[in-house]
């Protein structure tokens, strides 16, 4: 019983922090429609900054927090080499990204910070509670965390900005239309986009006990892998249905590598994995109409 | 409709999940005795998988053999940074006796990940393991439960080396992965040993193995020898450098054997299948009860000269004959 | 009090597309135009007349060659973007996907109507206040959306997505609403219903319209004002008086004579095939 609480726990608490990347791969792909690159840029960067500030003595929640918002700067420039130099969104985001490579490594002056001797918000926790620093707790942490930022984005949704953040990404011409500059809710929207992967990237650098300069290769692969399943599988509707639905498809994306881990998949077919597994949530609403005998749109490339 | 439609969706998942759950408990009850190692390896690399054969070959040669008397886990992220600490909560979740870690930061994800529990961690393949946090100093670390074996090379020997057979070496050059950990502690190794000899050092850093071409050229009449540490990305782009430094007779020195054999002029190193093999020692130990907080971390033992007397010709250099008689393995084509 | 001051005002405003390349095409030229307080102008031309790239013009989409110069309430936007001329400027466009956010629900549509050209805060959008409001406004469409707040706009037909963007384009109140063919697509059932909102809407809020159309009768029926662009030119513009009694025959003669070219575009639809 044991090691099924043990697999459920480990991969409820990746869901969960990895959820958060896959929150703001969500805000920028599908409420802004702006494909942001960025993020495989930003997650080693919230690890570099959380794991610099904390060797050098700074109180892990206030790093934390320091790395969400280097996080927020990070998207600040890729929007505004968007918006103001008016440079592709896609070029935009794979710049800020290349930039981030030598921006992290001038932050750590190394490739690799170990956080493993220092405290962390896991083990100031675990202090203030008086208890050990296990799985359980930072699964507890987690969800308590979860729900805080959940609940943030779903008032932030749907307050007055929020709503012209997520008609930029239904439809960009109305909003201009209505007097807002869609300028600024790009700018909002990614700023905000990876923020919350630089958040992620500081806390799991936080709970695997370093902070490496590679660790954000393939986040972007997975973030959208995470809200692709999300979306096809519970078929959300409204806002706080999508925030939990995509929260939910980073759960089930990290259950299933967790059990093609244990079924003895060697780990170089896990991308494999991953494709198909995105290729099959994509591919049910297809089948399903194919076995209704509905009428299929054709191929769409967006 | 729709909520029956997902309901499905879950309960097969749910379905799926504990079936492949189940499955291993049943494995589980049946090998109460055996001991588990979980060996946790960041990425296929030829230093790094004959690291793993030799540990497994130490095990087996003191009687641990996999599927017998211990049970083998092995794990590789293949790079996946997301994958490490996943690896690292199913050993722990899985209650090994034993996490056996190969390079950098699976070793600091699983000593993370072991914390609070009583399973040991032995790393192998790691160049720094002091400065990085795994322990407190190489000979005493008490509190850690981790110990090791570290592939620090001998920089200044490799140095030494050099001036043997260029006396009147003034600059070396080096190329390296600056997001590499291990390389970058190197370097600040190399600075060190040539300092004192008032020897110049000039770094190229590079990020992947197509920028080697560029950075080595870049390098021509600026240095009198190249000198490369255990570089993951330069090395496996060597073709490339050993090209260059023929052209331009610049003396290449890498430092570790099989870079010798493709094509660099002389180094002390050691065969990363023989610090496996060290590892698998120190495990035996542990699986038989020595406690891995009183272990102390362990250099590469078995350490011989290599020199590739071929290459050296081709970059315009001879090597003295007393080295050539001293070395322990000699390319000569 | 004065009735019908001129709100806004067009001041030798020209507008050229692909300048200097074989297809060079002269989309407004040099066009003067004064659009009174109440005024409800139609405007009918061929196919690359100017009437769409005048309303692009005047709601700030691209600005005017150099020289032009459009005010509106005595203030120059002539290089004032389109989202800072949207407080005053509203539209309703021809597609009723343009004018409506599909994948959010029609109270939250009409929520970012209702703050056109104000600064947007941290304040929930659709409040039980908004929802009162947004049920009033819908109630006279008679199409039943004020029991629907919270359905999704994609799941609407055209002509309720028309209708709504109708409402969404005057909610704010605007100084001036500008019509872009905005029945064209709907059948002849709907289009009649949204030609008539549009008529009750601007003479209940008496907003400034200008009212694109391809339809001869419709030129006609509504409005108090009517303007035919030929080249890129206004060159007939007949006010309320002499406009009622006007015929789409009298239209044609006075095109042929303002023109000097025969009129012989199928793409002005007289006005008998659709109402």
């Amino acid at each position: 019983m044991d090691y099924v609480i043990n697999f459920l726990s480990g991969s409820l608490y990746e869901g969960l922090v990895y959820g958060f990347v896959t929150l703001g791969v969500y805000i920028t792909f599908r409420v802004l429609a702006f494909p942001d690159l960025t993020v495989d840029g930003s997650f080693p960067l919230g690890g570099a900054v959380a794991a610099t500030l904390i060797v050098g003595g700074v109180n892990p929640w206030l790093a934390t927090l320091v790395a969400f918002i280097a996080g927020i700067c990070a998207g600040l420039m890729t929007s505004l080499l968007n918006t103001k130099l008016r440079i592709n969104a896609l070029l935009a985001g794979i710049l800020m990204m290349v930039s981030l490579y030598s921006i992290n490594l001038a932050i750590m002056r190394r490739s690799n910070i170990s956080v493993l001797r220092e405290a962390t918000v896991f083990k100031k926790t675990a202090q203030l509670f008086g208890v050990e620093p296990t799985t359980t707790l930072s699964v507890i942490f987690m969800v308590v965390l979860a729900i805080i930022i959940l609940g943030i984005l779903n008032w932030f949704l749907r307050t007055e900005i929020g709503l012209a953040l997520r008609a930029t990404g239904d439809n960009e011409q109305m909003v201009r239309g209505l007097g807002v500059s869609t300028d600024m809710t790009t700018i909002i929207g990614v700023s905000l986009s990876n923020g919350l992967v630089a958040l992620s990237g500081g806390l799991v650098a936080q709970k695997q006990g370093f902070s490496d300069v590679g660790m954000g290769i393939g986040m972007i692969v997975m973030g959208l892998a995470s809200v692709i399943i999300g979306e096809r599988l519970f078929r959300p509707r409204g806002v706080t249905t999508i925030l939990f639905a995509v929260i939910g498809g980073s759960l089930v994306y990290r259950l299933f590598l967790g059990i093609a881990l244990r079924l003895g998949l060697p780990p170089n077919n896990l991308k494999l994995v991953t494709a198909l597994l995105v290729i099959i949530a994509l591919a049910i609403p297809y089948i399903q109409k194919k076995v209704r005998r509905e009428w299929i749109p054709p191929a769409a490339r967006m | 409709m729709k909520i029956k439609r997902n309901t499905k969706i879950m309960m097969s998942i749910c379905l799926l999940a504990v079936l492949v759950l189940v499955l291993p408990l049943m494995n589980a009850c049946k090998v109460e005795e055996v001991k588990k190692v979980g060996i946790s390896q960041i990425v296929s690399h030829p230093a790094l998988d004959a690291t793993r054969e030799g540990c497994i070959k130490a095990l087996a040669d003191n009687g641990y053999v996999d599927g017998e008397n211990i049970e083998i886990d092995y794990q590789n992220s293949e790079g996946d940074m997301t994958l490490v600490d996943t690896i690292s909560a199913k050993f722990v979740g899985d209650k090994v006796d034993v996490i056996v870690t190969i390079a950098t930061p699976n070793t600091l994800s699983a000593i993370a990940a072991a914390e609070g529990t009583d399973i040991p961690v032995v790393f192998s393949a790691v160049t720094d393991p002091a400065g990085s946090g795994m322990v407190e100093s190489w000979e005493s670390h008490p509190n850690d439960n981790v110990t090791g074996v570290s592939d620090m090379i001998a920089v200044a020997d490799d140095v030494d080396l050099i001036t043997q057979i260029i006396p009147d070496v003034k600059t070396i050059g080096t190329l390296y992965n600056d997001g590499e950990a291990n390389s970058v502690f190197l370097v600040e190794k190399l600075k060190e040993a040539c300092e004192p000899l008032g020897i110049e050092v000039v770094e190229r850093p590079v990020s992947t193995s197509a920028d080697i071409l560029t950075a080595a050229q870049s390098l021509v009449g600026q240095v009198d020898v190249i000198w490369i540490g255990t570089d993951n990305t330069v090395v496996s782009g060597l073709e490339a450098l050993i090209g260059v430094c023929e052209e331009e007779n610049i003396p290449l020195f890498p430092s570790d054997v099989e870079s010798i054999e493709r094509g660099g002029i002389a180094c002390y190193g050691f065969d990363y299948y023989d610090i496996g093999y060290q590892t698998g020692e120190m495990i035996v130990k542990i699986l038989k009860g020595a406690n891995a907080a009183e272990t102390p971390v362990e250099k590469g033992k078995i350490i011989s000269l290599s020199v590739n007397t071929a290459a050296a010709e081709r970059m315009g250099v001879t090597i003295p004959q007393e080295l050539i008689d001293a070395a322990g393995i000699v390319y000569d084509e | 009090m004065i009735t019908n001051q001129s709100l806004v005002k067009l001041r030798k405003v020209s507008k050229v597309f692909l300048r200097g390349s074989v297809d060079e095409v002269t989309a407004l030229d040099n066009v003067r135009l004064d659009v009174g307080a109440e005024d409800f102008i139609t405007v009918i031309g061929s196919n690359g007349a100017g009437k769409t790239t005048l309303l692009n013009v005047i709601a700030g989409v691209y600005p005017p060659e150099k020289g032009g110069k459009i005010t509106i309430n005595g203030q120059d936007v002539t290089r004032l973007s389109e989202h800072k001329r949207a407080r005053y400027v509203s539209r309703v466009y021809q597609n009723p996907h343009i004018g409506t956010a599909a994948k959010m629900t029609i109270e939250e549509n009409l929520s970012l109507a209702m703050l056109r050209g104000q600064s947007r805060g941290l304040r929930i959008a659709t409040d039980k206040k908004r929802r009162e409001l947004f049920r009033s406004v819908l109630f006279p469409l008679g199409l039943g959306l004020e029991d629907r707040l919270s359905a999704l706009v994609g799941t609407l037909s055209g002509g309720q997505r028309q209708a709504l963007a109708l409402v969404m384009a005057t909610i704010s109140k605007p100084s001036l609403l500008l019509l872009d063919e905005h029945v064209a697509t709907l059948d002849p059932q709907t289009n009649r219903i949204v030609l008539e909102l549009s008529e009750i809407i601007v003479q209940k809020e008496k907003m400034a319209t200008i009212m694109v159309t391809h339809n001869m009768e419709h030129a006609l029926r509504y409005g108090n004002r009517l303007t035919m662009m030929h080249k890129g030119k206004i060159i007939v513009d007949i006010h309320q008086k002499k406009k009622s009694d006007l015929s789409v025959n009298d239209l044609v003669v006075a095109f042929e004579r303002a023109s000097g070219e025969r009129f012989a575009d199928d793409s002005i639809m007289l006005g008998n095939v659709d109402s």
